[in-house]
């Protein structure tokens, strides 16, 4: 070894050759450690959800190329790799525990407007115009909330992404909106 | 979006980097900047100089303690922006504190009143040559220990206010030289201590992690 490359250490050569630009070499890096990053995220954060675990690889491999400078080719990978995994995992944990703080956790609801029970007191609405009047006339938060999800029957993750509300928020959001078009449409039958 | 697109965003907008100077070498170079900044601090305050008649050995142990607390507290700061390196030099660097801290201690004469030592107002010059002083040398710390990464806000941002306290310290006792006593002892291990303390809480603001969440990279962007 007169280079100062730890022997056998093929993911160090190949960060080596992606901080002088190998681009090559840069995507066999992330490829190959990726499956690892996820398997060890799946080990520590058993409850996870998929979308969740790929959240978090998805933060582990922004942060491995923001901070690939710090890699130190003398010095083995894998250490160097570990410690970003342990810090990303924590600071997950640690927002993940501030937003289960601030969200407002509330019952699903049958609000889809494919769902029979949704359609129990609304659907009977003849006049389609009356119930394009009430989401108009919504907050615009809640205005929101119900196109996205229920007109472009967004999920809560990219309806969220594209609103830039959180999923509990949006949740809220949607519940008032179906309770407060109920009462309008309720009062216009009346 | 998916984790291959975002593989293939990430080596699109991949550029060349240079690996950082190892935590040593870093340390070095900001030890010698702050050196240079020091010693010119230190001339242009030499107006207000005062006796130096009393100053003893004790005095020049304790800044010798503490330019090597500097030297190890800055080295281990910029060890701690490296992920994966041992931490061993924390404690040297703690321990290092600890021995400034005593030789404070040993060269002091212990008969006094805390009143006395509380109302020692001439102490504030040290305290503003310390904190004002010592700023713009925090402030190119952070800019150097914002290159690496931010795994460990709490603990670089302690090692550095330590660095930057100790050695802002050195130049306030050779701008002011005195005798070390317990009033020294108070006022310039209060006010690092104090430095460090709010370093470590406010750490994460500092060196909180600054992804590269840019839309080429996160939604593909404008390629080409």
């Amino acid at each position: 070894m007169t280079d100062g490359t730890p022997p056998n250490d093929s993911l160090g050569e190949l960060m080596r050759a992606a901080q002088q630009g190998d681009g090559a070499s840069y995507r066999e890096l992330l490829r190959t450690i990726t499956p690892r990053i996820r398997q060890i995220i799946r080990r520590q954060r058993g409850f996870a959800g998929i979308a969740e675990v790929e959240d978090l690889v998805q933060d582990v491999l922004l942060s491995v190329h923001t901070v690939r400078a710090t890699y130190d080719p003398a010095r083995p990978f894998v250490p160097w790799l570990l410690a970003i995994v342990r810090n990303r995992l924590v600071d997950g944990a640690r927002r993940y525990a501030r937003i289960s703080r601030r969200e407002i956790h509330v019952d699903e609801e049958e609000v889809t407007f494919s769902e029979p029970e949704a359609n129990d007191d609304i659907g009977d609405v003849e006049d389609a115009a009356a119930l394009r009047e009430a989401v108009r006339a919504l907050p615009e938060g809640q205005r929101q909330a119900i196109e996205l999800l229920k007109l472009k029957e967004l999920s809560l993750k990219e309806a969220a992404e594209v609103s830039g509300a959180s999923v509990g928020a949006l949740k809220v959001a949607t519940h008032r909106a179906m309770a407060t078009l109920r009462r309008t449409l309720g009062k216009r039958r009346e | 979006m998916n984790t291959n697109d975002l593989i293939e965003n990430l080596v699109r907008g991949l550029k060349p980097v240079a690996p950082l100077w190892r935590p040593g070498r870093r340390a070095v170079a900001w030890s010698v900047c702050a050196a240079f900044y020091l010693g010119i601090l230190v001339v242009a305050m030499s107006a207000v100089r005062a006796d130096a008649d009393g100053v003893g050995m004790g005095f020049w142990v304790s800044q010798i303690a503490a330019v090597v607390t500097g030297l190890l507290a800055s080295r281990a700061a910029f060890t701690s922006v490296v992920p994966g390196l041992p931490k061993h030099s924390r404690v040297w660097a703690g321990l290092a504190a600890l021995v400034w801290l005593g030789t404070l201690v040993a060269s002091s004469p212990w008969e006094f009143d805390w009143a006395t030592v509380l109302a020692a107002s001439h102490e504030w010059l040290c305290v503003g040559f310390i904190v004002i002083g010592g700023a713009p040398l925090m402030l190119v710390l952070a800019v150097m220990l914002r290159r690496g990464a931010p795994v460990n806000p709490g603990a670089t941002a302690a090692f550095a206010a330590l660095a930057v306290g100790v050695l802002a310290n050195v130049g306030a006792c050779l701008s002011l030289p005195h005798a070390n006593s317990a009033i020294t002892f108070a006022w310039h291990g209060g006010v690092v201590l104090a430095l460090v303390s709010v370093a470590a809480l406010a750490g994460r603001l500092v060196f909180g992690w600054n992804l590269a969440r840019s839309p080429s990279i996160v939604d593909g962007g404008p390629r080409g």
